[in-house]
């Protein structure tokens, strides 16, 4: 079984050095009008290469662009759409960081492509496969305030967004994208909808051409849906082992016909994972998996730490893997 | 209802009790001397003395403006939990965490065992208190939010590390009671983010209220009330003092269904927003209050902290609530007493009434039961 270390999402933008805070500080240089959108963009992009460079250097070989350039992971999208306006601030789940709120006023449309350019940037810069992300359909329309009667239900609007995504879905696979990451968070706390997700990430799977659709979930226990997510129209499902301690056991009793995201280093928490508590789970799971390939991966976005921790995490996961194939193979 | 608590512990107030959920804005000298002081510019002293200078300002402030409930501001405070995590042993500080757009903060950690480093808030209180003859607030983050807002390298999970911060924190609170505080608010912020781990979120208040001879309220903010409701009312303390006016307003119908059983301060002003209430606003805020919560359990606060307002906003804000409360106060006295009666006794309020009883009854029968063990 081959285990492939994949980051999982964003990645911490500043860190303790003033060089690794310059994001932050042009941000602010920009507001008040300092520096040109073009010095801003060179910051950004300068940042980009300097996380994807910080992923490779740790160990990690299937990389994100850390989602630098998000604000954050509704309105990045939402802001580029027609019709949909971006409101005041709202918990994302149950961290502490809060997103802008999209609020719908009409028929929601694509407006030109969504990140299939920061995707084509940041794997010009990478020595390593890019993974690029995409916030789901329904997560999205869960995350908006639906202003237009066409949205009375959200039904409606998780089709329409996933049109939409279909087609940035469409973009980055003609990009060459070989695995694409689709995350809803969302649906684990309304498992009622695991039907209309099933039809949006329908839409989204005939777009993806010869690339793998990975659907990923976190921020609750994804043990009561585990065999209804196994249903759906994807090739990878990406799972967060920190909210569910009887996901081993469920995976271990019914394996997967899909590979496999393994969230088991939590990027909530900074305590380091070690050998004792992960390597029992890879055990038992490890021989229930087909396709010979798995990703070993963060439980979420490793924004929710600070830098160090982040990398520290990264370095983490490769020695917790190398040992336990080098175990294996004694 | 716990107007009989409160008459017990010595305190007069009256109806719709004016207070303030806790900090109030920095006046600029003293945020230029706080920066100035984290440059190491100026020396502690330096800075202490500045922070009495706008506390003294905001005690005066408030009696003139006529509230009844004080706080000493938090004018010697940065972040609500930061504050705690810095003085106790246990915490280290991370590095940056981004809250939203382009803002961070610095998240602690917890690294080693949590302990009482002796009285954290004790001082400020005093000099509070010596300042008025009004009740001042002793001012408290819950054991449930320090924990949910640090890193646990620590404690084996975060039920034991919320446990521990609640043994830290009842020492505070007992010493805030030997120094004369009365009134004690512990804020509970993040309580309704992960409904699951309310059980060991009320033990942890348990542990920090249980015997203590003071009037509790704890402050939440706006959040998935529905998934806690009603559970939540099993949180030990007096007064839940909740974000309404930035809600829609949405939790009165909560309460129509399942009724709420302890006093409420009802947040009436919206702290995110510069504009200032007029009275008449706020009166109808009241008004729909007074539909589910009897008169007597009413008390009536701004949404949040105040300390994101400037001076002014949070002066006005302040002025247009208390006139508000002067105003229904009159008319509720002008009442006569069987339209008084009626407004009091809705029906949803006598059907109240019965719930509670039976509430208290099954707790009581929890507590022998638990006895018997
Ligand atoms: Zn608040």
């Amino acid at each position: 079984m081959e285990l492939v270390l994949a980051n999982h999402s964003s990645y911490p933008r500043v860190g303790a050095s003033r060089e690794q805070q310059r994001l932050r500080r042009a941000y602010a240089q920009r507001e008040r009008g300092e520096i040109s959108a073009d010095d801003f963009n060179r910051i950004q992009d300068s940042v980009v290469a300097e996380v994807i460079e910080e992923q490779a250097h740790a160990g990690c070989e299937l990389l994100t662009d850390g989602q630098i350039r998000w604000v954050d992971s509704i309105s990045h999208l939402a802001a580029r759409l027609d019709q949909v306006e971006i409101n005041g601030l709202l918990r994302y789940f149950d961290t502490n960081f809060y997103f802008r709120q999209p609020v719908i006023k009409g028929r929601v449309a694509g407006n030109g492509p969504l990140v299939v350019e920061e995707f084509r940037y940041a794997r010009a810069v990478s020595p390593r496969p890019i993974k690029p992300v995409l916030t789901g359909p329904y997560t999205l329309a869960a995350s908006s305030i639906r202003e237009t009667p066409l949205y009375r239900d959200l039904p409606t609007l998780v089709l329409d967004l996933s049109e939409v995504l279909a087609q940035e879905v469409r973009a980055l696979a003609g990009a060459g994208a070989e695995v694409i990451q689709v995350e809803e968070p969302a649906i684990l706390k309304h498992p009622k909808d695991l039907r209309l997700l099933h039809k949006a990430l329908k839409l989204l799977s005939q777009a993806k051409g010869s690339s793998q659709l990975a659907l990923y979930t976190y921020f609750a226990d994804a043990t009561p849906l585990y065999e209804s997510l196994q249903e759906l129209p994807v090739d990878i499902l990406g799972l967060d082992f920190t909210y569910a301690p009887r996901l081993p056991e469920t995976i271990a009793r019914l394996g997967s016909r899909k590979t496999l995201g393994l969230g088991l280093i939590d990027g909530r928490n900074t305590r380091m994972e070690a050998a004792p508590q992960v390597f029992p789970i890879l055990e038992k799971i490890l021989p229930r998996l087909s396709g010979g390939i798995a990703y070993l991966n963060p439980s979420c976005g490793l924004e929710y730490l600070p830098r160090d921790k982040a990398v520290a995490k990264l370095r983490l996961m490769k020695e917790l893997r190398d040992t336990f194939l080098q175990r294996g193979k004694r | 209802m716990s107007r009989a608590k409160l008459e017990k512990l010595g305190l007069t107030l009256p109806l719709l009790p004016t207070s303030t959920v806790g900090s109030f804005p920095k006046p600029d000298y003293l945020l230029q001397a706080r920066a100035r002081f984290a440059r190491k510019e100026i020396a502690q002293k330096e800075l202490e003395a500045l922070e009495k200078r706008a506390t003294e300002f905001w005690v005066q402030q408030q009696e003139e403006i006529g509230l009844d409930v004080l706080v000493d501001g938090e004018q010697y405070r940065g972040d609500m939990v930061a504050y705690f995590a810095d003085i106790m042993p246990g915490f280290r500080m991370g590095g940056l965490v981004r809250s939203y757009g382009n803002r961070y903060y610095h998240k602690p950690i917890i690294v080693g065992e949590i302990r009482w480093p002796g009285p954290m808030t004790v001082k400020w209180w005093k000099f509070a208190q010596g300042l008025t003859s009004k009740p001042i607030k002793g001012m408290l983050t819950g054991p449930y939010t320090i924990m949910d807002w640090s890193f646990n390298d620590y404690y084996t999970d975060r039920k034991s590390a919320c446990l521990a911060l609640a043994g830290a924190i009842r020492k505070e609170v007992e010493t805030l009671v030997e120094a004369g505080a009365k009134v004690i608010q512990i804020d509970e912020p993040a309580l309704s983010v992960r409904p699951e781990e309310l059980p060991f979120a009320i033990e942890a208040m348990q542990m920090v209220t249980d015997g203590v001879p003071a009037y509790f309220i704890t402050h939440i903010c706006y959040g998935a009330f529905e998934f806690i409701y009603p559970r939540m009312l099993r949180f030990p303390v007096h007064n839940f003092d909740l974000e309404m006016s930035n809600s829609g307003l949405d939790l009165i119908g909560l309460f129509k269904k399942h009724p709420f059983n302890k006093d409420l301060s009802f947040g009436v002003l919206d702290v995110h927003s510069h504009k200032i209430e007029s009275s008449a606003l706020v009166k109808e805020r009241i008004e729909k209050a007074l539909q589910v919560i009897p008169k007597e359990a009413l008390w009536v606060d701004p949404d949040c902290g105040l300390k994101t307002r400037t001076v002014e906003e949070a002066q006005g804000k302040l002025r247009s609530m208390v006139a508000a409360v002067k105003e229904i106060r009159q008319a509720l006295d002008k009442t006569p007493k069987r339209k008084q009666r009626r407004i009091e006794v809705g029906s949803v309020v006598k059907k109240r009434r019965k719930k509670i009883r039976k509430h208290k009854y099954k707790k009581m029968r929890r507590r022998m039961r638990h006895k018997k063990k």
